[in-house]
């Protein structure tokens, strides 16, 4: 049977193999793609535990509505990364993560 | 105690203020006379003249003051000065037959010693501030003695000590001097720390400062037994040190660096009678502590004894002079302790008397032969200088207790007074002391004044008139004064019972006989090994050596008080300076400064420009916040 427990294995895995991305990556675009896995992440542990938690007839439903807000949100982010990389793609020509070091005094 | 408002009463504390501002007006009219005037020689004459202006009315005003407690018994008078919570510190007066007699001794003294010294001190380079400091200490020795609260008769107290300072050190440019003069400021001051324990003590079990409310509550029982005597015991320990008794008597001869208008002055006749002058008006509440009595005696005959020997084998004049008022103030302090109020203050002025006009005298000689003070360089002065030697004779006489000088009356009414309190192996020590004092008078007499001159003092002369109208006048005083202890008329019962109506003149025969016997065969001695030399000396000293030559070293008290200043206090200070530098000053001041700067020098790796060591940081921080947040809420 799948119990809860996979689920949250599940979506700690993919968070980590996320936050391994954002940190690791040198492309700029593959941190993008980690973030994204992230908020993924965090979406089906929220599926599981909406569908295995006994809750009240109204909040039946919960973790179900809250991941249409996390990937609305997700969306929303990903598209002013997107033009965050763009403007530095014009200012420094390159997505090499390695290229930003300029956030010093 | 009735009257309040009499004329002599307010004359009373008129005396003090006068020198008090005769000192302010010197110092300040010192400044403004570099300022307005280029020639100093115009205005140098101005400060003698306000400071014997001042303490010549204060004379004068003492005659009121006597008419006054003659015929009203004397008063006090005071005035709120401050009120914290329910006490009132209070300035004020009390004048009484003691009092009034210790603001004669003080005020003639104090006159004649600045007469002196116009002559002695001319052409000095700080004439102005001999004078300023002699109206200040004459201001705040008046003030003690009348003060009627044991607060301000500290606060005058630490003035007197101040002023000895200043005239001790007055050559300060001398090092010797310097050092002499924080060498008794430093021992006085431990006594001063003990009066002022006692003071406070005494504060707190009655309430009150003033001295008669003291006594009132003292003697009705009022003060615990254990806070009566620890007090008692400080305010001796505190009369202790001004009065240079065992083991503080160390400052009195270094005190000799000063000129010798100020030893006469201080050292003789009013600084060191401070401390007598307070066993004496405390003496109702000493009373009640019969076994401080006894340590007072105790001490007294101790210091007596000591500085008696001491005396006896000094060269220097001066330290001849000084070791014999430790002795006598030693003696005063014995018969305070045997409960001779009467006998002590009379020897307190008899003594005052003689030894101002030795030291005077001493003064004399040293300034016509160029500032030598071995006595052994001296000898037959009396042919160049008859006046000073006259003079100084009759006071040796007096101090050896000589009859009919007044030595001889105060000497006789000490051992009266150790007599009547029953203490016989004291008196028998006594008139051991009696003689030695006598033999180290003749010696210090006989050696500068009879014989022959050596050459290199042929050219000698008489000091001039301003220097030995003062010692004209104490000789006849020495010599006279003494009568008074006889009842003269039927309105005057003898000095005894003027000071203390309990008392009633007596005289126990064999004991006169025997103190004159004592005197005559020490000055028979005295001729015989030092003028006659049919004695030796060196024999003598040869039968103890080892005595002699501790004695010669002042028996190594100052020795071992500087080892344990060496040893102790100053290594003490090291430490502490030690600790402070550690651990104050480099562990928590700048230890502080130094972690913060090592901890930003960690933290500033941080901060890389790379966002991506950010991005690191915000996860690693996520994670251990939940973690933190895991492991609480759990």
């Amino acid at each position: 049977m799948i119990e809860l427990t996979h689920f949250q294995v599940l979506s700690g895995l993919l968070f980590a193999i996320g936050l391994y991305g954002v940190l690791a990556r040198r492309n700029l675009i593959l941190v993008l793609m980690s973030i994204e896995l992230m908020l993924n992440a965090v979406n089906i542990n929220l599926i599981g535990y909406s569908s295995f938690m006994n809750a009240s007839e109204s909040h039946r439903a919960l973790g179900h509505v809250l991941i249409i807000f996390v990937i609305t949100v997700a969306a929303a982010e990903l598209a002013l990364a997107i033009a965050i990389i763009l403007r530095l793609y014009r200012n420094k020509s390159s997505i090499n993560t390695d290229d930003i070091n300029i956030m010093k005094w | 105690m009735d009257s309040n408002n009499t004329i002599g009463l307010h004359a009373a504390w008129v005396i003090p203020l006068l020198s008090a501002i005769a000192f302010l007006i010197i110092v300040i009219s010192m400044r403004l006379v570099g300022f307005f005037f280029s020639e100093r020689s115009k205005l140098v004459m101005l400060a003698p003249i306000l400071s014997i202006t001042a303490i010549l009315t204060g004379f004068i005003l003492f005659w009121l003051v006597l008419l006054d407690v003659l015929n009203f018994g004397g008063g006090s008078i005071s005035m709120n000065w401050l009120t914290v919570g329910l006490t009132e510190i209070r300035w004020g007066i009390f004048v009484d037959k003691v009092s009034v007699t210790m603001l004669g001794l003080v005020t003639f003294i104090a006159l004649l010693v600045q007469v002196y010294s116009l002559g002695y001190m001319k052409g000095d380079r700080h004439f102005e501030w001999y004078f300023a400091i002699h109206s200040l200490f004459a201001a705040a020795m008046l003030t003690l003695v009348l003060a009627d609260n044991l607060l301000f008769l500290y606060f005058a107290w630490e003035l007197v000590g101040l002023g000895s300072y200043l005239l001790i050190g007055f050559w300060w440019e001398k090092r010797s001097a310097a050092e002499a003069a924080k060498k008794a400021f430093i021992t006085t001051r431990i006594g001063d720390v003990c009066l002022l324990i006692g003071i406070i003590l005494l504060f707190k079990a009655t309430g009150t400062f003033n001295i008669s409310t003291i006594f009132h509550i003292a003697e009705s029982g009022g003060i615990g037994e254990v806070t009566l005597n620890s007090s008692i015991l400080l305010i001796f320990i505190g009369a202790m040190g001004k009065s240079a008794q065992f083991p503080f008597h160390v400052w009195l001869p270094d005190a000799m660096e000063g000129p010798t208008p100020v030893s006469a002055l201080i050292h003789a006749a009013t600084m060191v009678a401070a401390g007598v002058y307070l066993v004496a008006r405390m003496m109702p509440i000493f009373q009640l502590a019969p076994e401080i009595m006894l340590i007072v005696m105790i001490i007294g005959l101790i210091t007596f004894i000591f500085a008696g020997t001491m005396a006896l084998v000094m060269s220097d004049i001066k330290k001849v002079l000084a070791y014999s008022t430790i002795s006598h103030l030693g003696l005063m302090m014995l018969c305070l302790g045997a409960g001779g109020v009467a006998a002590a203050i009379f020897h307190l002025v008899v003594h005052g008397i003689a030894k101002a006009l030795l030291f005077l005298g001493a003064g004399s000689v040293m300034h016509s032969i160029s500032n030598e003070t071995n006595i052994w360089k001296m000898g037959g002065l009396r042919h160049r200088m008859p006046i000073t030697a006259v003079t100084f004779f009759i006071g040796a006489a007096s101090l050896a207790g000589l009859p009919p000088l007044a030595g001889f009356f105060s000497k006789d009414e000490l051992l009266l007074s150790v007599l009547h309190d029953g203490q016989y192996v004291v008196l028998a020590i006594t008139l051991f002391g009696v003689f030695l004092s006598a033999l180290y008078m003749a010696r210090v007499a006989i050696v500068p004044f009879l014989g022959s001159t050596p050459k290199h003092l042929a050219k000698s002369h008489e000091s001039s008139l301003i220097m030995w109208i003062p010692l004209v006048i104490l000789a006849i005083l020495s010599a006279g004064v003494g009568f008074l202890i006889l009842p003269l008329s039927s309105s005057y019962p003898g000095w005894a019972e003027f000071i203390d109506p309990t008392h009633h003149f007596e005289l126990e025969p064999w004991l006169m006989i025997l103190s004159i016997i004592l005197a005559l065969a020490a000055l028979i001695l005295g001729w015989s090994i030092y003028l006659k030399k049919s004695v030796s000396a060196k024999q003598v000293s040869q039968f103890a050596p080892y005595l002699y030559k501790a004695i010669l070293n002042k028996y190594y008290i100052d020795d071992f008080y500087q080892w344990v200043i060496d040893k102790c206090v100053l290594a003490f200070g090291r430490l502490v300076a030690l600790f402070d530098r550690v651990v104050i000053n480099d562990t928590a001041v700048d230890g502080s400064a130094i972690s913060i700067y090592l901890s930003a020098l960690k933290t500033r790796v941080l901060q890389t420009g790379y966002l991506f060591t950010y991005g690191a940081a915000m996860a690693i921080g996520a994670c251990g916040l939940s973690i933190l947040w895991w492991v609480l809420l759990d």
